[in-house]
């Protein structure tokens, strides 16, 4: 029974405690099919899908790095800094990569200054998100320009019948998939990160694993996947909007949290975070249908951020 | 014993602005730029206590924005002016107790706690304001903020008296002796008898109180409530604060380094319109000066 329970909290699972979101989801789901009238229809289905996409794909990149007992606060800024360059006046060959280089770039000086240079990934990375806003308010002072069409109809767009968001998900999580749970590259993330939880640093290096490179590339990764969330959301609103990353900095990170990752790392699953951005996308829903003001609404997912964090426990203290 | 960067910054910025706009170079000019910048040195003095124990407190703008409305919004409109001023120092004090509970007790991130915290703050006052937007602010609040003697500002005095204040405490009392040693190395300190907790909790209390001080004289510089003022208070005050030398553990800089933080900041920003840089551009420097204060320190110390 002791085991039962224990299991049951994440304790002792590398996976984290994925349960706890995937019944609130189930309680979620069912509240409300029963309070409203359309819920349960393949319309609002895709609908749903098509908002949560963006968390997903921001909160799988921000897991990677979490695993590894960091933190990436610049994943808002990279989204804002996608949709401003992808609706800057040029030809979607040219401005496609240029987001990815952008992405990569901002990744290595991420990684570059946590391991090379000492700097603390919370203090690296919310200085880059200055940074990084800043550039997207130059190339885009206020909402607005137009984003290549190829990108809205891949966002919008039907393949058969299935809705992209469908494909999207199917993709993201596939690759995500593979890196976390299907390769070298994601056991050795465990690993950097089981062992910074466990007090000794250095676990990982003395077992030989590369734990520089690794990290930079974790970053570089958590960049890239905010840069898709980027698209994502360019291609639902069609212009380019400095302000629209700056709720997915904190939002990721409730996720994760919500899907038993915990925050000093080397424990996590990539089905938790997946369930938790679901679930934050169903009480955003549910929040609305409630007609619950968006400033409340900000208020609570707040304040849901600070009982999820609090209930993991972390032997430092600070920062 | 290194210098802090503030000290040289501070010299550059001066000389830079005494060479390209002699004419802002008078002490009446002068205390006006310092005057605006008062805010954020109060701010500075309780950032600065929570970095010497290796924490942070970004919640300064939730406080601005509520005390800012309380103030503005007439909810307390029969309410004498001191005790609304006694009302928000206390309001302060609670928010940093809660803070240092996040921190201290609970052991979450500091960041994460308090951008939450502000999160909250922020959302309930701006669902607050969409019912009942803020009004003017009372009349007696604007009167005390304009009080100069010669070339200086009342909000200035207060902000040089309160650092000299927080000098001598962190001097003289056993408080200031458990700072450093939390902020040198928590374990250590833990094992010789520090209160390392208490220590962490009392250090966002206080910094809770100053920035409830922050808010009054923001508050008190405007005619208007205002929801949009001072979000980036607390990051410029991270900022100023690891410029003077002060950061994670290490207080090299004591209390006038990141004094001088803050007039570096003040002269920044001046130097920046007067060169006609766009808006955005003060972001990239805001994030730039703790991403290469960061580095520097790094460097300096290999020390993680």
């Amino acid at each position: 029974m002791a085991r039962l329970g224990s299991r049951f909290l994440g304790r002792n699972s590398r996976q984290g405690n994925w349960w706890a979101p995937l019944i609130l989801i189930v309680v979620t789901i069912a509240l409300l099919i029963a309070t409203t009238a359309d819920f349960a229809t393949p319309q609002n289905a895709s609908n749903l899908l098509a908002q949560a996409m963006p968390l997903i794909i921001v909160a799988i990149g921000q897991m990677i790095v979490i695993v590894l007992a960091g933190m990436d606060l610049s994943v808002g800024s990279v989204m804002s800094l996608t949709t401003a360059i992808l609706a800057l006046d040029g030809a979607p060959m040219v401005l496609m990569p240029l987001v990815f280089v952008a992405a990569v770039v901002i990744g290595l000086i991420n990684g570059v200054a946590i391991v090379k240079l000492n700097v603390h990934p919370i203090i690296a990375t919310l200085s880059m998100q200055f940074i990084v806003l800043g550039i997207a308010q130059l190339l885009r002072p206020v909402a607005g320009g137009s984003v290549p069409d190829i990108v809205v109809t891949m966002v919008t767009g039907h393949v058969l019948g299935v809705p992209a968001p469908v494909l999207w998900a199917v993709v993201v999580i596939g690759v995500a998939w593979k890196i976390l749970h299907g390769s070298r590259f994601g056991l050795h993330m465990f690993a950097i990160g089981g062992g910074v939880a466990s007090g000794q640093t250095d676990a990982a290096h003395n077992f030989g694993l590369s734990e520089q490179r690794n990290i930079i590339l974790a970053y570089v990764l958590s960049a890239l996947f905010a840069a898709f969330a980027g698209i994502f959301v360019a291609g639902r609103i069609g212009s380019g909007d400095p302000g629209v990353g700056s709720q997915f900095a904190l939002d990721s990170i409730t996720a994760v949290a919500i899907g038993g990752t915990q925050l000093s790392g080397g424990v996590g699953g990539l089905h938790g975070t997946v369930l938790g951005a679901v679930l934050m996308a169903l009480l955003a829903n549910g929040m609305n249908l409630a007609n619950l003001s968006a400033f409340l609404q900000g208020a609570i997912k707040g304040g849901i951020l600070l009982i999820v964090v609090a209930l993991q426990s972390r032997k430092k203290m600070g920062l | 014993m290194r210098v802090p960067p503030a000290y040289f910054v501070f010299a550059v910025l001066l000389a830079t602005l005494w060479i390209t706009k002699p004419q802002l170079m008078n002490p009446n000019v002068l205390g006006i730029f310092v005057r605006q910048v008062a805010p954020l040195g109060i701010l500075v003095l309780g950032q600065m206590l929570v970095m010497r124990v290796r924490s942070i407190d970004l919640s300064g703008a939730g406080v601005l924005l509520l005390i800012n409305y309380l103030i503005a919004s007439g909810l307390l409109s029969g309410v004498p002016l001191p005790l609304i001023l006694l009302l928000s120092l206390a309001i302060g004090c609670l928010i940093g107790l809660f803070n240092g509970y996040l921190v201290a007790k609970r052991r979450v991130s500091a960041v994460i706690a308090t951008l939450a915290v502000t999160v909250i703050l922020t959302g309930f006052v701006q669902f607050l304001a969409s019912g009942k937007p803020p009004g003017n602010m009372p009349d007696l609040l604007n009167d005390i903020y304009k009080i100069k003697w010669g070339a200086l500002p009342l909000p200035v005095a207060l902000w040089i008296g309160l650092t000299a204040l927080m000098a001598v405490f962190l001097s003289r009392f056993v408080f200031g002796r458990f700072v450093m040693a939390v902020g040198e190395n928590p374990t250590a300190s833990h094992f010789s008898g520090v209160p390392v907790e208490r220590t962490v909790l009392i250090a966002h209390v206080l910094a809770g109180l100053f920035a409830a001080v922050a808010a009054l004289v923001q508050s008190a510089s405007v005619a208007v409530g205002s929801l949009r003022l001072g979000l980036e208070m607390p990051i410029d005050a991270v900022a100023a604060t690891i410029l003077g030398g002060v950061i994670f553990g290490r207080g090299d800089g004591g209390v006038w380094g990141p004094f001088f933080g803050v007039l570096c900041f003040a002269l920044l920003f001046v130097v920046m319109t007067s060169f006609g840089v766009p808006e955005p551009g003060k972001q990239i420097a805001r994030g730039l000066i703790i991403l290469l204060a960061a580095i520097f320190y790094g460097l300096n110390t290999r020390n993680s």
